[in-house]
């Protein structure tokens, strides 16, 4: 019979015109649209849904909501399988698949149930005291590897998600977090004044935990009332309303992260829509209306399947239609579970008794004689001391309170309630301090310094009425906060105000004959004993005792279990529980997927790309690419057949011999102009500038205030005022920081202005012994050696197919080549390369990349930030010394003449050369004796290499101790990693053309 | 036209993508020229001179932006403007002596850079503009809020952007480097993709 656990009627959730099919554990089941896969196996009559982490026991369903411990499984969706699904909150769709976790070969027969049995050899904190014998670090590995196996719960997805994140930003004046009577409340308050306002609520329908006892609110049934509220909310343009989203976390300046599952109730995303929206919601007011979990009652094998929180066999029958047992114990110390009991009796569950903690006589007004007179047995001051079963509780033991001998009762579900705990974990991370009440025997919110207002069961209001009237208020409060002048034309929602009586505090039945595990947290297998193990070997401070008994560390975050267990151990301890205190409370409130927090930032997106005006030249080339900074550059551009390395070598030999052009945009750009920039670069600068004459170009270093050597660059002077700084690619933003500081908060009398123009310009640097003649083919200028000299700079125009452009001419060269260097406007980027490769044709040129371009610099003898220049050198280091000006002031300067930074035996830049046609070793040491055994003293070591096609060897720049007084000397260049060990012979960094002539040319 | 084309989400091809929805239109807008006026108000004369070489007035409260003769003048800091020239002729009349303007307000002890081809410029239109930058834009885009002619200097996703609402029609353009532009425009494409959106072929930068 397909679902024998259905009721014939009611379920205001399900929609039983649309059957839905699903597969659980290999078995196909039927459900209804609206149930939650909980619900639906509920209705099928299966409890059994796991096997518990530590020790492997058979465990049910607990409750119907994200406090749920016990019912997670495995999800399977293809690439979007998912481990540790909460079936209660897990929405049917049709064709649903999943699975228990944790055991094997099945959940019914499950071989790690052995652990149950050697229970006592794994207590809280047993990874201290066991696997310890014997004690090499090979038999722990052995262990480690075990527990490794066995450790964790479910299968993450290995393939790549195919879904879709998105993010969203979001204003108002006031979030109420909870859809639930009393946020609904608010939400309406708030709305009707013309308050922008977003309702959010964790679940796909309104109405939060409301179990109707049958009281109206203004005279509508609940139902009614909350659709109304619904309608008349979506209805306003200011108002957003977003079911199934989560506020996870509350962080500074109301900011509060939300996760709205827009698809996870469907099979597959529709086409366009992203899986998850994560929305970063900034509030002027946030109202708190989170609800409160339900707890329950520790007694021996609570753990059993068919044991559930009295409010969720409660929901399960009016809002799923289903029955959760045949014979039901309803064990509690509070009033509520009693209109738990008689839903369940009005669903045709036997009530086999209602065992209460209290004296009847604190049972408030006609509870106890409704009861009877619906034929329900009450035993006052009363326990269940244990429940028995196998893989399903099939009795329990009641017994006074007080002791005395213990009556078993047949029964197939156990519905327990202790008491609820307000959701206070929000309220938490606003700062909020909490207050334990002793009325409701839980924390509640106290004050916050943030503009939060908790409302309703989440402030420890627990009745309809209070929460309606607490709602409004706050909503009007959040109104009136945002400034909104408009009067809140609506009443307060009413409802018959009914008295809840007290509570008796009970966490705790004692230990029975038996020696039943009484579990704390279900889902982390805590046990009472655990708690008071750990209390006697001084794990006492809270925060102790959740981490070496990790209760409270499993996905539910111990919603059920945290209050129990530090009451137990407050009163193990002798203390109040407030004095015991809670852990802190962390966001995320329910576990989110990894993939919402990046949202579109992932795959080739992770980080910000900037390409090149040219770059579509470079890809259809076949240029390979590599990363600078945020750029994408051609590190070459391989021909059919060419390796990299082949590619890169005869690039670099063409522009040595002919003509190269390579794309140089990337380069920071930072134009300045004012009276004062002479002035301002000679601070700047180790060198001097106020003597730089217009049209003139210059080399320059910049130090960090201690001295080392932070960027390199040229500057060109274009007019009297007027000045083009350039930076490394991957400074470019730090230098133009340093200058915005340096002119705003040093010294704001200079009269200097300066502006990034790094993507203004366009570039492209030409070099080689025919670059004249190609640059005098485009350009409309005479750029002879005599009118356009070395470190001359000029304006000019381009010719191109695309019409003629303006530019700006330099004579500077990095490959020691004679070069020069074209800037035009970069939305004629392409143009000008398309004129330069047109142009090229009778010259032998040819695009080189990064990597040709680093051949040549290291052959020269150019040093580069990052390898020589890595934070730790200073400019003498590198052969710059004579570029410092002793004559002047500049940053840097006066830490530069510390004992340390002047010392003689300072590592100094020097060139190496592979003997023996060897293979320059990645990352080599310099050492006297490569045989010497660790340590062996490191003289230096290799900052850049290469092959050189110039030199037809393995080159590289490197510093060694007092290195420039040692050329001619040898050494070994050793690489322990690579095991490699290289002759090398000593020598000027400068391979090529030393005298310069090449470049002056 | 070629025969198979991509209809992708982030294709500049003209068309309608992603969701079902109407009224979204994103296309490029082009900036004519650009200039980045800089002097300080309280010890130069660079609120007159703008006045006399533009026949602009600086907007000096923050986030502000005034339209005068042809040029949109964006606030972007105390001592700092954008002026944008909106004219759809390339290149434009007002480009002219940009070096004499440009010497004669060093003289006076202020600045003018030439950044015509720094940024690139979507325009999002329609009344859905604020959901679609709201993907990516951490402000407040709401019309009562970032009110019709203001500007504001902020974040796309996590690069550095430039917002302006336009004074009449419901539209918001966002600017940002020229490097970005790729991902830029894909963000905004993913962003409008759900409800669904048109795109436009590029136009003059229109800041009516």
């Amino acid at each position: 019979m397909t679902q024998p656990f259905r009721l014939p009627a009611g379920g205001c959730l399900v929609d039983r015109a649309r059957p839905l099919g699903f597969e659980y554990d290999g078995v196909r089941y039927a459900g209804y649209a609206g149930d939650t896969l909980a619900s639906a196996l509920l209705a099928n009559g299966v409890h059994l849904t796991s096997r518990s982490f530590k020790y492997h026991r058979p465990r049910g369903i607990f409750s119907a909501g994200t406090e749920e411990p016990n019912a997670l499984v495995q999800l399977a969706r293809g690439a979007r399988t998912e481990p540790n699904v909460r079936a209660t909150t897990l929405e049917l769709y049709e064709g649903l698949v999943a699975a228990s976790q944790n055991c094997w070969p099945s959940v019914r027969l499950d071989v790690g149930a052995i652990n149950d049995r050697m229970s006592r050899f794994l207590p809280a904190g047993f990874y201290y005291k066991t696997f310890m014998w014997p004690p090499t670090p090979a038999w722990w590995l052995r262990y480690e590897h075990v527990i490794r196996r066995a450790a964790g719960m479910g299968r993450a997805s290995t393939e790549p998600d195919p879904d879709r994140y998105e993010h969203r930003h979001a204003h108002c004046d006031v979030l109420v977090i909870g859809g639930g009577l009393s946020g609904l409340a608010a939400a309406r308050a708030a709305a009707s004044s013309g308050a922008r306002t977003i309702l959010c609520d964790e679940n796909p329908w309104w109405g939060g935990g409301v179990s109707g006892d049958g009281r109206t609110i203004d005279d509508l049934a609940a139902a009614q009332w909350i659709a109304r509220a619904i309608e008349e909310l979506g209805a306003q343009p200011d108002v957003t309303l977003l079911p199934r989203t989560t506020a996870f976390g509350y962080y500074d300046d109301n900011l509060v992260g939300a996760v709205e599952r827009v698809a996870d109730h469907l099979a597959a995303p529709l086409p366009h829509s992203p899986r998850q929206r994560f929305w970063m919601i900034r509030a002027k007011t946030v109202v708190l209306a989170s609800g409160a979990h339900e707890r329950g009652i520790v007694y021996a094998n609570n753990d059993l399947p068919g044991t559930l929180l009295a409010s969720a066999a409660h929901t399960y029958v009016t809002r799923y239609g289903v029955k959760p047992g045949k014979r039901a114990i309803v064990f509690t110390n509070n009033d509520g579970a009693y209109s738990d009991a008689f839903a369940l009796r009005d669903a045709g569950v036997e009530i086999a008794a209602i065992v209460d903690v209290r004296p009847e006589s604190r049972v408030s007004g006609s509870l106890p004689a409704q009861a009877r007179e619906g034929g329900l047995a009450v035993i006052g001051n009363s326990v269940v001391v244990g429940a028995h079963g196998k893989r399903h509780v099939a009795s329990v033991d009641i017994a006074p309170l007080d002791g005395g001998p213990a009556k078993r009762v047949a029964c197939d579900l156990v519905c327990v309630s202790g008491g609820w705990n307000p959701a206070v974990h929000l309220f938490s991370q606003a700062r909020g301090k909490l207050r334990y009440d002793d009325g409701v025997a839980a924390f509640v919110p106290d004050v916050s310094p943030m503009p939060v207002l908790p409302v309703g069961a989440a402030r420890g209001s627990f009745d309809l009425s209070a929460a309606l009237v607490e709602g409004h208020a706050a909503g009007v409060a959040a109104a009136q906060r945002a400034g909104i002048d408009a009067l809140v034309s609506l009443a307060a929602p009413r409802a018959v105000l009914k008295s809840i009586g007290a509570l008796q505090a009970l966490w705790a039945v004692s230990a029975d004959a038996s020696g039943g595990k009484r579990f704390v947290d279900l889902q982390n297998d805590v046990t009472a004993n655990d708690i008071a193990l750990a209390g006697r070997e001084g794990y006492q401070a809270v925060e102790h005792l959740k981490r070496y008994t990790t209760l409270g560390m499993g996905t539910d975050q111990g919603k059920t279990s945290n209050i129990i267990g530090l009451a137990l151990m407050a009163e193990q301890l002798g203390v109040s529980i407030p004095k015991v205190g809670t852990t802190t409370f962390r966001p995320p409130y329910t576990p989110i997927t990894l993939g919402s927090v990046p949202g579109a930032e992932c795959g080739p997106h992770v980080e910000p790309t900037r390409y090149s005006a040219m770059h579509a030249w470079h890809a259809e080339r076949g240029a390979r690419f590599v990363n600078a900074g945020l750029w994408k550059r051609p590190h070459s551009y391989p021909r059919a057949g060419e390796s990299e390395d082949d590619a890169a070598n005869r690039e670099a030999l063409n522009v040595r011999a002919n003509v190269g052009v390579v794309d140089v945009s990337t380069l920071g750009k930072i134009e300045l102009q004012g009276r004062d920039v002479g002035e301002f670069l000679n601070r700047v600068y180790i060198n001097r500038w106020d003597n730089l004459a217009v049209h003139r170009c210059r080399y320059g270093v910049m130090l960090r205030d201690d001295g080392m050597v932070m960027d390199d660059g040229t500057t060109s002077r274009l007019a009297a005022m007027h000045y083009l700084m350039t930076t490394t690619t991957v400074n470019a933003v730090k230098v133009m920081q340093h200058i915005e500081y340096l002119l705003q908060a040093v010294w704001p009398d200079l009269e200097v202005h300066a502006t990034s123009v790094t993507e203004q310009w366009s570039a492209a640097a030409l070099s080689g012994p025919k670059t004249r003649e190609l640059v005098a083919a485009i350009v409309d200028i005479d750029v002879s050696n005599a009118a356009f000299p070395f470190l001359a700079v000029g304006s000019c125009r381009v010719r191109s197919q695309q019409g003629d452009m303006p530019a700006r001419l330099f004579r500077m060269s990095y490959s020691g080549e004679l070069a020069y260097e074209i800037h035009v406007p970069a939305d004629r980027g392409q143009d000008l390369w398309a004129a330069i490769m047109a142009a090229g044709e009778p010259f032998g040129l040819m695009p080189y990349g990064t990597e040709a371009m680093s051949t040549l610099r290291i052959e020269k003898g150019h040093v580069v930030v990052g390898a020589e220049a890595d934070g730790r050198t200073t400019a003498a280091d590198l052969g710059l010394g004579k570029l410092v000006n002793a004559n002047k002031w500049c940053v840097g300067k006066p830490l530069l003449g510390r004992p340390g930074l002047v010392a003689p035996d300072r590592w100094q830049l020097v060139g190496l050369t592979a003997l023996d046609g060897a293979r320059m070793p990645r990352g080599g040491k310099l050492v006297a004796d490569p045989d010497r055994p660790p340590p062996n003293p490191m003289q230096g070591h290799v900052t850049s290499w290469c092959f050189s096609p110039h030199c037809n060897a393995w080159i590289a720049l490197a510093l060694l101790e007092n290195g420039r007084a040692r050329h001619g000397e040898q050494l070994w260049a050793v690489s322990p990693l690579a095991d490699a060990r290289v002759r090398v012979q000593i020598g000027s960094p400068c391979f090529v053309d030393p005298e310069g002539e090449r470049l002056r040319a | 036209m070629p025969e198979s084309e991509s209809r992708d989400i982030g294709s500049t091809l003209p068309g309608h993508y992603g969701g079902a929805a109407t009224g979204t239109v994103i296309g490029a807008a082009t900036i004519a020229a650009a200039w980045n006026l800089q002097g300080d108000p309280a010890r130069s004369s660079v609120v007159a001179d703008a006045e006399r070489l533009f026949g602009a007035s600086l907007p000096l409260d923050p986030n502000t932006a005034r339209h005068t003769q042809g040029l949109l003048v964006l606030w972007m800091g105390p001592r700092s403007w954008l002026l944008i020239d909106r004219g759809a002729a390339r290149p434009p009349a007002s480009l002219a002596d940009f070096e004499a303007r440009r010497d004669d307000l060093n003289a006076r002890g202020s600045a003018l850079f030439d950044v015509s081809a720094s940024r690139v410029a979507f325009t999002v239109r329609g009344e859905r503009a604020p959901s679609v930058l709201a993907a990516n834009c951490p402000l407040d885009v709401d019309a009562r809020v970032f009110l019709p002619g203001r500007c504001a200097q902020s974040l796309f996703g996590r690069v550095t952007a430039l917002y302006y609402r336009h004074q009449q029609a419901p539209a918001v353009t966002v600017m940002v480097s020229r490097s970005l532009a790729v991902d830029v425009w894909h963000g905004l494409c993913l962003a409008a993709a759900s409800d669904g959106y048109d795109v436009a072929l590029p136009a003059a930068f229109d800041a009516v």
